[in-house]
């Protein structure tokens, strides 16, 4: 094997072992770094790092076709995989967000739904849009048979394509994938709120009703920001376009969740550290 | 109560509305920018020796594009309001401002694309670049104005606690994400490739060899935004009302049940209608227009 060949990384659902171990060393160490400087914050971190695992998780139930898509030649949605799922789990954390004061759990799942419910209408129309507007039926590249219904695919295919629309398997991991990102997204805004609110009064030595907007505002931004990174995370992970729980790519899953754990850990340490470190400038 | 609860549900409605004019805006916007996947096509198209006349400004995907210009739309209606301008006049100079933005990216865009493909013989078409950019600018000033409109209803009426260009940010991500989702197959296939079977994919090997020619001359993308106001846009823009309208209805109406359990019901209940619709529809196509080769034919 050539030494090109040795360098390659690992394919498939393989695991590197070498950099999942330095990878969660680090995540320990961003954890212990957050013990020593705020010992209170390291329950928010904790969620923020769970909201992290469970965007880039997500991420891998959307079924994204990319450009193929958009002209029928792959199934799928037709936009990129990191936009996508920005999209719903945004939704989801609009939802999440007007619903912090009723408490994590309700807010989490609101989030949650709100994202699930973004990508049931967009999986929606998009098969209307294949069914109706270009009379086109969904099916799918990867497997024969959809895994839920049991609807055979391959000779629904037009020629020369690798299959279009989307097969109830792929509708139902957008829907799941919607869940997990809004679910996510709103975990790490209320974690952030939490922090933001007990720290931010003695910095600006301020009431907690006075600086709620100046906290509301730095958790969104930062919530949006690690969504992305999350989402993008996964997106390098799947490469281009995936199908759904079914697509061979989606047994790549536990990568993302061991980067995004570090990066979400990494994340969390400096939005954490911003209200932490009061440097007195 | 009851007053506070119909206020609501007409703000509700007003903004739901304000969404599908933004989803049917961005649609037809990007469609006649190329800005969605299909500018793969737009862009492949002279590298296989096919040169055209359709105007590509894609300098991003349709979501963080209308992220940018619905936050920098937001962004500045936020300071204008700060400065106690009257709000309606606020939303419209921060949509405008906004709208030049996008028209600097449109311009660079095209040119800087185009110009790429100098080796394969593509020219700048500065008359192009002239008619189309007033055209994309129209309709996305529609696009980001709703959208603001929207968000300001959202954070002033209704309460939600995001600022006003964080409510930007969000639903623009968002309305690209719906819009290039429901609009992009229309645009890249039906009409780009409309020299191809109907009822069919594009298969991969016609890749490039988008149709080029219109009844009279050949074809620009006003033609492309003709054919996607018919119904790209209109399916974006429902696609984007409903997911306003649904998500704020839900909330409005039957977050005070349950202490917030009522909204995550309904919420839930909805998606499960939408699943019933989806198998619906998947079914109805099966059954009406059938498979393109028997089965044994194509496992073979």
């Amino acid at each position: 094997m050539s030494a090109l060949g040795a360098a390659k990384p690992a394919a498939g659902g393989a695991m590197d072992p070498v950099s999942s171990v330095i990878g969660l060393v680090l995540a320990v160490i961003f954890i212990g770094a957050v013990f020593v400087i705020a010992p209170t914050a390291v329950m928010p971190l904790l969620g923020i790092i769970l909201g992290g695992v469970l965007i880039g998780f997500g991420v891998h139930f959307v079924p994204v076709g990319g450009a193929p898509a958009a002209m029928g030649q792959a199934p799928g949605i037709a936009t990129g995989v990191a936009m996508l799922a920005a999209g719903a789990g945004l939704a989801g954390l609009f939802g999440g967000a007007w619903a912090a004061e009723l408490g994590v759990v309700v807010a989490t799942v609101t989030g949650a739904i709100g994202g699930g419910l973004m990508m049931a209408i967009t999986c929606l129309m998009v098969n209307v849009i294949y069914v109706f507007g270009m009379g086109i039926p969904a099916a799918s590249g990867k497997v024969a048979t959809d895994p839920l219904t049991g609807d055979s695919q391959v000779e629904y295919k037009s020629q020369g394509t690798e299959g279009h629309g989307l097969p109830f398997i792929s509708f139902v991991g957008g829907v799941v994938g919607g869940l997990f990102g809004g679910a996510g997204g709103t975990l790490i805004y209320l974690m952030l709120l939490g922090v933001y609110e007990q720290f931010l009064p003695a910095i600006f030595n301020a009431k907690v009703e006075e600086i709620m907007p100046v906290a509301i505002s730095l958790a969104g931004i930062f919530a949006i920001g690690m969504f992305l990174v999350n989402a993008v995370l996964a997106a390098y992970n799947i490469t281009g376009t995936i199908e759904g729980p079914h697509d061979p790519k989606f047994k790549r899953f536990p990568r993302a969740i061991v980067a995004s754990l570090v990066a979400s850990a990494l994340c969390g340490l400096v939005a954490i550290l911003i209200v932490v470190v009061n440097l007195n400038i | 109560m009851v007053e506070n609860i119909v206020f609501g549900i007409g703000i509700t409605a007003l903004a739901g509305a304000l969404a599908a004019v933004a989803g049917a805006a961005e649609d037809t916007e990007s469609d006649i920018g190329s800005q969605g996947d299909p500018n793969s096509q737009v862009q492949l198209a002279p590298q296989m020796g096919f040169i055209h006349r359709i105007f590509n400004k894609a300098v991003a995907g349709e979501p963080p594009a209308y992220g940018l210009w619905c936050t920098l739309g937001a962004g500045l209606a936020w300071a204008f309001l700060a400065k106690d301008v009257n709000p309606v006049l606020a939303l419209i100079l921060g949509a405008t401002i906004a709208t030049f933005v996008q028209g600097v990216y449109a311009t660079s865009g095209y040119l800087g694309r185009t110009a790429s493909l100098a080796k394969f013989g593509q020219p700048v078409y500065i008359d192009i670049l002239k008619s189309m950019l007033s055209v994309t600018m129209a309709h996305a000033f529609v696009a980001i104005f709703t959208t603001v409109a929207m968000c300001y209803l959202m954070n002033a009426s209704l309460g939600h606690p995001f600022p006003l260009p964080l409510l930007g940010l969000v639903w623009g991500i968002a309305l690209g994400a719906a819009g290039s989702a429901t609009g992009n197959p229309f645009y890249g296939k039906e009409r780009q490739y409309q020299n191809q079977k109907f009822g069919a994919g594009v298969p991969i090997s016609a890749s490039g060899n988008i149709v080029r020619y219109a009844e009279a001359g050949q074809r620009n993308s006003l033609d492309n935004g003709w054919f996607s106001s018919k119904l790209g846009g209109p399916a974006s823009g429902v696609c984007f009302g409903l997911i306003v309208f649904l998500e704020l209805w839900r909330t409005v109406l039957f977050e005070h049940i349950g202490a917030g359990w009522g909204a995550i019901i309904v919420g839930l209940a909805m998606i499960l209608v939408f699943v019933v619709i989806d198998r619906w529809v998947e079914v109805y196509a099966r059954k009406n227009y059938g498979p393109y080769t028997s089965a044994e034919e194509a496992s073979s």
